[in-house]
């Protein structure tokens, strides 16, 4: 029986082979050279200055003595830094866990239930995200309060605790989740689903065995989109986090301004970096597998 | 002497090049504030750090400490006595800190008046973020408001100009005891605008307890913290500084055994502290969301009056005093409009409006003998100078004590849940 039900992915048409350039590019390829420039100096220029101070030493309050020292790096590895990056991805973690859990019923409802007010449903999502940042989690702050509205009639107080920079997180970056996933679900195939119902696949198997694969490489992307900026994230755990959970992010602003050792921040970010690095390095290996076999 | 091969650099350019390298030599040398051989001072590193300072500078001056030195020689004559008032003065303020009429006021002073002055402001939100902007090589400002320790620290990289007291004859209406600090011991480079102190509130129907002391205050956090939100203030610069000053010891002790004291202590508390922060701590204190917590002067006194529960305690033992100061950057364009605007803040009709807006008490003692009573007798205003006899300012004494306030800080806020 078993067999009889399993749905065969429908055979790819194959690829046209790939072609030679066989047209001139129409435009001279120096018109380039302006973003060029652009990215060279203000990319490029700025990360190299990060690496340059975290290779140096502060020798007073906002003096450097430039020079290759790693010393910088073996501080990062002090059980309290490490800690913090732990505690770090985390949160990005759980918050892109829980920003997935919220968005993709959203998201594949408004590609699937929506027609009319698709776009309409696809622009109040948004719409609150062209709003300033630090508003928007202000906002929240006031919905949050031990005094406001869900405290007060739901008895939910959790204001200035994890669970409160949990809600910030998934809140903020919600619209960069649902946004490529919807994309996916719009793209697909519906009647990949529909033939499956037909050769007896109740829907919850349909949607493990076809839905969920066809939109995997969507939500992989919507769920580093959101990752990646939560890791470096600064004002939500200061504001609803009562400013006493410590993020990288407020790590590296702590020795930037208020411990004025620029040389120790730099090295910091370039880790963060280094470790965000490293997980998108692992998502391409594992998708370029999936490809290669064939999803 | 070193290896003299240390001083020779070997690098396949055209000889003409030398002077222009031997230039780049002496440029990351003053940047770097040390003496470097030519091999660091043109390493990459060099070259990263000259690029930089080239473009914030535009190829002028480089502005991380050494070459200002030139631009600070102290006056010992008055030298800008006579000199004609020039037509723009740049002020880069904390944010609200003076009345719009005081602005106003000075433009239309017989001599800002004859020069067609004009003021431009732009705002800093801590010193912090101040001294940042001072160090990337932003330029161009007359006057700055640093609080004490971003003095001490101006002064020690020789970024302030010496003060021709030839222009400031209204420093005689100046408390004397702030004449000279700690942090400026000659009084040379900064004249206080306004000063306040480091003490606690709490609400009178939860805690019954009377607290006096900063250690008392402490020692309430880990019982009230379920009765509502207890709240210390932010930065390296307030948490251990004030947890020291709990234990009785001063806060610009270099001692890394001291900064172990004060790691305990907060550690002790640290499931007691619901917030860390003093940006809007006053707004939420004013509207009653505060139960225990620490502030400053003004603000407490702020507090109190839209909340009669809430009782503010300046500490007996010993605390925290600060200061904001008018000081002038070395390279200011326009000194002489600088001195002026000091000598017209210490004006006793100026001083008491700027009291008056801003509710922190300046040392001016005609102003404060003309302040209405309430204030006048308010020892949350006008601090009663026998109550901050033994309290020091928070300096940054050194990178390595600055280091340990902020690992402190960082670990006191990394072992929350």
């Amino acid at each position: 029986m078993k067999k009889a039900v399993k749905v065969e992915p429908e055979p790819r048409t194959a690829a046209p082979a790939r072609r030679g350039r066989s047209f001139k590019p129409r435009y001279p390829a120096w018109l380039v050279m302006p973003s060029l420039v652009y990215i060279i100096i203000f990319f490029l220029g700025a990360m190299a200055i990060l690496v340059a101070f975290s290779l140096a030493t502060q020798v007073g309050f906002g003096q450097i003595s430039f020079g290759v020292s790693f010393a910088n790096y073996r501080e990062v590895l002090d059980p309290l830094y490490l800690s913090i990056f732990a505690r770090t991805m985390v949160m990005a973690f759980l918050g892109a866990a829980l920003t997935c859990a919220v968005g993709y019923p959203v998201a594949y409802w408004m590609a699937r239930y929506l027609t009319t007010y698709k776009m309409l449903a696809l622009l109040l999502i948004m719409v609150p995200f062209w709003t300033s940042f630090l508003i928007r989690t202000y906002a929240l702050k006031i919905i949050l309060d031990p005094g406001g509205y869900l405290a007060t009639y739901a008895g939910i107080d959790i204001m200035y605790t994890k669970y409160a920079v949990g809600v910030g997180l998934v809140y903020n970056y919600l619209p960069l989740f649902i946004l490529p996933v919807f994309a996916t679900l719009e793209r697909m195939d519906w009647t990949l689903v529909e033939a499956a119902n037909d050769l007896g696949a109740p829907p919850l198997r349909a949607f493990r065995q076809i839905t969920l694969p066809l939109t995997l490489p969507g939500v992989v992307t919507g769920a580093l989109l959101v990752l990646i900026p939560m890791t470096g994230e600064y004002i939500i755990p200061n504001i609803l986090g009562g400013g006493k959970f410590e993020f990288v992010g407020n790590l590296i602003g702590d020795q930037f301004n208020a411990a004025q050792n620029q040389p120790f921040g730099s090295a910091l970010a370039i880790s963060l970096m280094v470790v965000l690095s490293a997980l998108v390095a692992i998502y391409i290996i594992f998708a370029g597998k999936e490809e290669r076999f064939g999803a | 002497m070193t290896d003299p091969r240390d001083d020779e650099l070997n690098i396949l350019l055209p000889i003409e090049a030398k002077p222009r390298l031997d230039h780049l030599h002496r440029k990351v040398e003053a940047a770097a504030g040390m003496r470097l051989s030519r091999r660091e001072a043109l390493g990459l590193g060099g070259m990263a750090l000259l690029g930089l300072s080239l473009a914030a500078a535009g190829c002028g001056t480089s502005t991380t400490g050494g070459d200002a030195a030139a631009a600070a020689s102290p006056a010992a004559t008055s030298t800008l006595a006579g000199q004609p008032m020039e037509s723009k003065l740049q002020i880069y303020n904390w944010v609200e800190y003076d009345p719009k009429s005081v602005y106003t006021g000075f433009m239309n002073l017989p001599d800002p008046k004859a020069a067609d002055l004009k003021i431009s402001e732009t705002y800093f939100s801590s010193n912090d973020e101040m001294l940042a902007k001072l160090h990337a090589g932003a330029t161009g400002y007359d006057i700055i408001v640093p609080s004490q320790n971003a003095v001490a620290q101006l002064i020690f990289e020789k970024m302030l100009m010496a003060l021709d007291m030839a222009l400031l004859p209204n420093l005689k209406n100046l408390q004397p005891s702030f004449r000279k600090t700690n942090y400026d011991p000659t009084g040379q480079y900064s004249v206080v605008k306004a000063y306040g102190i480091t003490g606690f509130f709490y609400d009178t129907t939860i805690i019954t307890e009377q607290p006096k002391t900063l250690m008392d205050f402490y020692q309430l956090l880990n019982k009230y913290v379920s009765k509502g939100r207890t709240n210390l203030m932010d930065g390296p610069e307030e948490v251990p500084v004030l947890a020291l000053l709990a234990l009785g010891i001063n806060q610009n002790t270099t001692d890394p055994a001291d900064y172990a004291k004060a790691r305990e202590l907060l550690m002790s508390v640290r499931k007691g502290v619901t917030t860390i922060d003093s940006s809007s701590s006053t707004t939420d204190g004013i509207a009653g969301k505060i139960m225990l917590g620490q502030g400053w002067n003004g603000d407490m006194r702020r507090i109190v009056e839209a909340q009669p529960d809430i009782t503010a305690v300046i500490p007996e033992g010993l605390s925290e005093i600060w200061a904001d100061n008018w000081c002038i950057p070395a390279d200011a364009p326009h000194p002489v409009a600088a001195h002026a605007w000091i000598n017209y803040m210490l004006e006793p009709e100026v001083a008491y409006d700027e009291m008056m807006y801003h509710q922190y008490p300046e040392p001016n003692t005609p102003a404060l003998a003309k302040l209405p009573a309430e204030m006048r007798d308010d020892p949350l205003f006008n601090v009663p100078p026998a109550a901050t006899e033994k309290w020091d300012y928070t300096l940054n004494v050194s990178p390595a004590v600055v280091q340990m306030r902020t690992k402190v800080f960082t670990e006191f806020k990394a072992a929350g849940g």
